[in-house]
């Protein structure tokens, strides 16, 4: 019978699609063939007969029922006087819930999540509630169908990632963009939301001075005068172990890709930390020396004097004699020569000899070791010219010999990178207006400085730097349209690889290849089997699940010596090697809950404890029960923690807002922290669950954390770092709780299980998510037809993730938008 | 919300690519005596307040007896030879010396806080406030005073704020008894949770300021090229906004606007070059100079200039960092700043650390004079500046905050008259007198500061006293 319900909906709502997209054409006379080839107003492509079922909400629940179940159920807390949770459903009446779908919407989420009405209090029974659920969702689809809002949203600019990203693409360098351009505010959890992305005047001057910056680094610049540019090096960076990137039978230190302007000397530097008083930290050690090399070759050791203090001639600092370096992208190192291969048997055992603590950088008993505090590369002096690098051969697709080759040459190399900076062929005029700059370049110097002027110009145009969508020609303010063919090639890219569209894909798009559902199926099939469908995972799924946090938490150093900068490192790639994998395989979007497998290196293998596993690279293990999916995985494990203890709260928390898309309430003010609940009582130790029932004895901190903190609890097994515990503060764990519905789970497996039962919940907020992140803009009411209906159909895919980034893509809000007019706003 | 934004960018753009280049000869550094007068900068109020660590010499026992830094006369006959303002004599009419008052937000308050005095309070200097001790990123303390009238002023000038120093700042991580290392790097606040990062290159400082480009020629052709990306920004923007919703086009005004903005400001700098003679300063060594006058001049170079052209009126800037040992050889001691500053109270090992104290005064004249010579409408740049030099600490030798050094120069916009010496009554806090400070400032409507208990008149001569 369910299914049932489902392939009515579903007909019924595509049935309305199709209709009004009838009504638009019908309205609208097609675009004249513009600039914009494929901007016409919608046009149907889907062949679905109409055979709509108008009006009727049968299933077995009359409307009235529906009103006599939510008066006798819900409303006597949900009531004028109590409002419960900020809300009254005493007027409630089933035949006008189109007059509320945002109260609609909002009581079917909990009473999927299985969350109303709560444990302990009057019920229906569970086919009731299915009963009601259902045809509250079946009115919600069918009033959609009947007046389809495929929702809108301002124009979007490329953000830091997508920027950095488009720099990559188009000329082959890493450019740190953070220095350049201001943060991006997150909105629901993502920084690619348009009415989030605000302009500035230093947003405007960062993409000029970017722009400026990116042209000379790429093409080299043998005018370059000198320059110093510093790289810091996190204090919690082992400097124990090998750093990535750097020679074999180093460690420590630090080792990046710098981008040098010109063929010339450089100078390196290394400045080391001090202790508080201003001697060298780590100075027991003596004859230690740090390597600087250039692409694994040795270019200079450095001695490190034990008694180097601040107060010295040359400070902290290390100075390296000048070195010739080709210009471009070349990997530097600077590290400590490896002499001693065992750990040091200490009176006192280090914090794995990272700068935790500065303090004990000079105690005798405590082995401590010199620390890098930031690398500087200054030059270049006595430029000597400029090699040839991966951006000059990227972007010098040919070479004028002669002035009369200059032009032609020009325009070419210009029509193609504005092709691909603009996402679309770019017209005559745009070449032209490029051109003009190549030509102030040229004048008084060489052709290379007028490419590089008109490549500056590209880099700033607002055509490179937002995401313009324009409504066909004829279409009015109110109206809806099917975005332009090479738009929607944009929408897709964006989406699926956090990058503009690549020349296979604007091809495809330009020759119409995106009108027929099955050549989009096509196109999003090539695209997700890319390596750039990556940033599925880098960037939707890491922010979707906060893995940004995980930076955040800086485990207490006493209680965690073990913790460091690389090991955070390796939790995040961790779960996006995870999430890549789902996406690569196309797995059900569930196996992020149930997985039998992750992925670690040798140092995420000994944390885990996970044998026989050796190297830094990281592989595919499979994991034992309590290690299944994503909850079993360090990352989110120690981004919901705090410094010295585990969190249940923020687990609890996490666990709702991320996994099952139903944010707690905010705590009122004036609560207490934990840490004014002391660790012991009556000279016993308390676990942290101790503590929190003492602290939350308070009947009206109950109400909200008898739901929240079990779902913490749970995980209590999983220390701050997600390292595997059986006792805490020496008090055995207790992981057994009880869901808010009443159902009784133990340990990280039946947390899994509890939500695996409710994976309507889960399902619903990763697909809200998805979209969030597809569309750019938050997911409102009116598109909770759509993402139930890309979930029903998910379902007969296994879930497949494929299937929801189809469902997405197909949908009406991601292939449409509307023309908005300027006295609205993007939440309507 | 304007200057939110501001905020944000200069925080970002102070992370900047760490690129520097040695300081070119900046062209008009510091017009002689021209025209600078019809700018529009005339008559605007600026602000610096700069910071010194580890207190004085004149704040122990001995140094108070001996005068060291306090002058012994209160009122307007002061003797400033036994003291570290000794180097401040011929400026003395525009000096405003506040003695006696204390910092005691920058106390230890609770048990673990007792001996982190270095790693908390820089963090209390220009907020007043007791800073939460937190080696993570859930730092507070207060919105420094620098601030608040940037919020007020910030929006009328190119870039709102400047925070400059001199040592090098280390971001993330906690530093030393529990206290993040923002509490030391940072003597700005935007908010309570909002520690401003201190730029240390002068070069990055001068990019930010003038522009890009190491030579006069450079940064002109890198104008000119600037404003023709600019011209053609708009006129893009032009053209694309007539085919998109009037949603859209709205929104690509407001970048427009954005265009603009820019576009003034190069103009502002154009005209500032203009009106007087580029007077060349010696080049610097690549990046952040060795020496510490020669960087301490750098950096008061940048805010005289930017003073002069209004492109910024508000600059703080942070001279040391608590607990460095670096050694100041031109002040004729060699021991470090922080081991000279734990002297066990021997009248020796003091009279050394008050030369390091009175080498870092004599870097003021400088800069003063520097204001005193630009003209600035009618009057003179330093007639219209506020500077405040102070320390958050007192007797460094056993960390405590009592009777800290603070002085004021310039006369706010000739609302500080000058040429006095003002003791304060035991136990007033500092903020007492930064609270008179801000008023100056038009934040008038601000009732209290930090642990204020009044604003205190910084022109009321008290009666004179002898010398004790």
């Amino acid at each position: 019978m369910k299914k049932f319900a489902f392939a009515i909906a579903t007909t019924t709502l595509l049935a309305g699609l199709v209709a009004f997209a009838h009504d638009e054409q019908g309205a609208t006379p097609q675009a004249p063939a513009a600039a914009r080839p494929g901007a016409t107003v919608a046009t149907p492509r889907t062949t679905m007969p109409a055979a709509a079922s108008h009006g009727t909400v049968a299933f077995g629940l009359t409307a009235v029922r529906q009103t006599e179940l939510v008066t006798t159920y819900c409303a006597t807390c949900h009531s004028e006087r109590g409002k419960a949770g900020g809300l009254s459903l005493a007027n409630f009446n089933a035949m006008r819930a189109q007059e509320h779908p945002e109260v609609i919407e909002k009581m079917i989420r909990k009473l999927r999540a299985g969350m109303m009405p709560p444990a302990g209090s009057k019920r229906p029974d569970a086919a009731a509630i299915e009963a009601l659920t259902t045809a509250l969702e079946s009115r919600m689809d069918e009033l959609a169908s009947m007046s389809p809002n495929p929702g809108w949203r301002p124009f979007q600019r490329l953000n830091r990632a997508e920027y950095a990203t488009a720099v990559k693409g188009l000329l082959g360098i890493d450019v740190d963009v953070s220095s350049f351009l201001p943060p991006d505010t997150l909105s629901n959890g993502f920084d690619n939301v348009a009415d989030a992305q605000g302009f500035s005047p230093a947003l405007m001057e960062g993409y000029l001075r970017a722009a400026g910056r990116i042209a000379t680094l790429a093409l080299g610049d043998p005018s370059s005068t000198p320059t110093e540019a510093t790289y810091k090096v996190p204090r919690t960076q082992s400097q124990m172990e090998h750093i990535e990137g750097a020679p074999v039978g180093t460690r420590g230190g630090v080792s990046l890709v710098h981008v040098f302007p010109a063929d010339g000397e450089y100078s390196f530097r290394v400045m080391l930390h001090a202790i508080p008083t201003g001697q060298l930290y780590g100075s027991i050690v003596r004859g230690e020396q740090i390597e600087i090399s250039l692409n694994g070759q040795r270019v200079a050791v450095l001695d490190i004097d034990p008694r180097m203090s601040e107060e010295g001639v040359n400070g902290m600092n290390l100075q390296s004699p000048k070195v010739h370096v080709t210009a471009g992208p070349q990997r530097v190192s600077a590290a400590f020569l490896r002499q001693f291969e065992a750990p040091v048997d200490d009176i006192l055992a280090p914090q794995d000899y990272t700068l935790a603590d500065s303090q004990i950088g000079s105690g005798f008993g405590i082995t401590t070791l010199p620390h890098v505090r930031d690398f500087s590369i200054s030059g270049p002096f006595s430029v000597t010219g400029v090699s040839d690098t991966v951006s000059r051969r990227r972007v010098f697709s040919c070479r004028p010999t002669t002035l009369a080759e200059e032009a032609p040459c020009a325009t070419d190399i210009l029509g193609r990178m504005a092709s691909q900076a603009y996402r679309e062929p770019p017209t005559s005029g745009d070449v032209q207006t490029l051109f003009r700059f190549y030509e102030q370049g040229r004048k008084g110097a060489d052709f290379e400085a007028g490419i590089q002027a008109a490549l500056e110009a590209l880099l700033a145009s607002p055509r490179f730097v937002f995401r313009l969508e324009q409504p066909p020609a004829a279409a009015r303010v109110g109206q809806t349209f099917q975005v332009a063919d090479l738009d929607l090639a944009s929408r897709l890219s964006f989406f699926l690889w956090g990058a503009g569209p690549d020349p296979e894909l604007v091809r495809v798009a330009t020759a119409g290849g995106l009108k027929t559902a099955a050549g989009v199926d096509k196109q999003v099939r090539r695209m997700l089997a890319d390596p750039r469908a990556d940033s599925l995972s880098t960037r939707f799924a890491s922010q979707w699940l906060r893995l940004q946090d995980v930076d955040k938490i800086r485990p207490d150093a006493l209680l965690f010596p073990y913790w460091d900068y690389t090991l955070a490192e390796n939790l995040v790639h961790e779960t996006q090697l995870f999430f890549a994998s789902l996406v690569r395989e196309d797995r059900s979007a569930l196996d992020l809950l149930r997985a039998d497998y992750t992925f670690v290196n040798e140092r995420l293998a000994r944390h885990y404890g996970i044998p026989n596993v050796m190297g830094p690279e990281f592989r595919r293990v499979q994991v034992p029960d309590e290690r299944r999916g994503i909850l079993g995985q360090a990352s989110v494990l120690l981004l919901t923690s705090v410094a010295d203890r585990t969190s249940p709260v923020q687990r609890g928390k996490w666990v709702m807002e991320v996994l099952l898309g139903s944010p707690p309430p905010a705590p009122p003010p004036n609560v207490p922290a934990l840490d004014q609940t002391g660790g012991s009582k009556d000279g016993k130790n308390l676990s942290v669950r101790e503590r929190m029932e003492q602290h939350r004895a308070n009947p009206a901190c109950m109400s909200c954390h008898r739901v929240i903190d079990p779902l913490g609890l749970a995980l209590e097994n999983f220390d701050v770092t997600g390292k595997w515990r059986i006792k805490d503060n020496e008090v055995p764990v207790d992981a057994v709780g009880e869901l808010y519905d009443g159902t009784k789970m133990s340990g990280p497996a039946g947390l899994r299980e509890a939500l695996l039962k409710h994976q309507d919940a889960f399902l619903l907020s990763f697909t809200e998510r998805l979209m969030t992140y597809a569309l750019g803009r938050r997911v409102q009411p009116y598109d909770m037809p759509t993402v139930r209906r890309v979930i029903r159909d998910a379902g007969r895919q296994d879930y497949r993730l494929s299937a929801f980034v189809l469902g997405v893509v197909n949908s009406a809000a991601f292939r449409m938008s509307r023309v908005e007019g300027t006295d609205t706003t993007a939440d309507r | 919300m304007f200057i939110t934004q501001k905020h944000l960018s200069r925080r970002t753009a102070l992370k900047s690519l760490g690129v520097t280049v040695a300081l070119p000869f900046l062209e008009a550094m510091v017009p002689a005596r021209t025209a600078l007068a019809q700018t529009a900068a005339g008559g605007k109020l600026r602000l610096a307040a700069i910071e010194m660590v580890h207190g004085s010499a004149g704040s122990t026992a001995i140094g108070i007896q001996k005068h060291m830094w306090a002058p012994a006369a209160t009122g307007r006959a002061f003797d400033l030879s036994p003291s570290s303002l000794a180097p401040l004599e011929s400026l003395r009419e525009h000096l405003t010396i506040v003695s006696n008052t204390d910092v005691r937000n920058a106390e230890a308050f609770e048990l673990p806080e007792i001996g982190g005095d270095h790693f908390r309070s820089s963090a209390v200097f220009l907020t007043q406030s007791h800073p939460k001790q937190t080696q993570g990123s859930d730092v507070v303390a207060g919105t420094s005073l620098d601030q608040f009238y940037a919020q007020k002023v910030g929006h009328d000038t190119p870039i709102p704020s400047m925070q400059l120093c001199i040592e090098s700042i280390d971001q993330a991580g906690g530093c030393a008894y529990g206290y993040s290392c923002v509490y030391t790097d940072t003597v700005s606040w935007a908010s309570p949770k909002e520690p401003l990062p201190m730029i240390r290159d002068p070069r990055a400082a001068f990019d930010q300021l003038f522009g890009v480009g190491s030579t006069p020629a450079e940064r002109a052709a890198r104008r000119r090229r600037d404003k023709s990306i600019l011209d053609f920004i708009a006129s893009e923007v032009a053209r694309l906004r007539r085919d998109l919703g009037p949603a859209d086009q709205a929104r690509l005004g407001e970048y427009l606007d954005d265009v603009r903005e820019i576009e003034r400001r190069i103009q502002k700098v154009e005209a500032s070059n203009s009106s007087g003679d580029p007077r060349e300063l010696p080049g610097a060594p690549v990046g952040v100079p060795d020496a510490f006058a020669e960087h301490v001049r750098l950096m008061f170079d940048l805010q005289a200039v930017a003073f002069a052209s209004d492109i910024t009126r508000v600059f703080s800037f942070k001279l040391g960092r608590d607990g460095s040992s670096r050694a100041y050889p031109e002040s004729g001691v060699s021991a470090g700043f922080h081991p000279a500053s734990h002297h066990q109270d021997r009248e020796d090992r003091i009279r050394d650390f008050q030369k390091i104290n009175t080498y870092h005064v004599a870097q003021l004249p400088y800069f003063l004079n520097k204001l005193k010579n630009t003209p600035d409408g009618e009057r003179s740049l330093l007639d219209n500046t506020l500077v405040i030099y102070g320390s958050p600490m007192g007797n460094s030798n056993v960390h405590n905050h009592k009777r800290c050094p603070l002085i004021f120069a310039g006369h706010a916009g000739g609302q500080l008259k000058g040429g006095l010496h003002i003791k304060a009554a035991d136990g007033t806090p500092m903020a007492n007198p930064l609270l008179g400070a801000m008023h100056l400032l038009g934040l008038g409507d601000r009732a209290a500061f930090g642990d204020s208990t009044a604003a205190m008149d910084l022109n009321a001569a008290p009666e004179a006293t002898a010398a004790l």
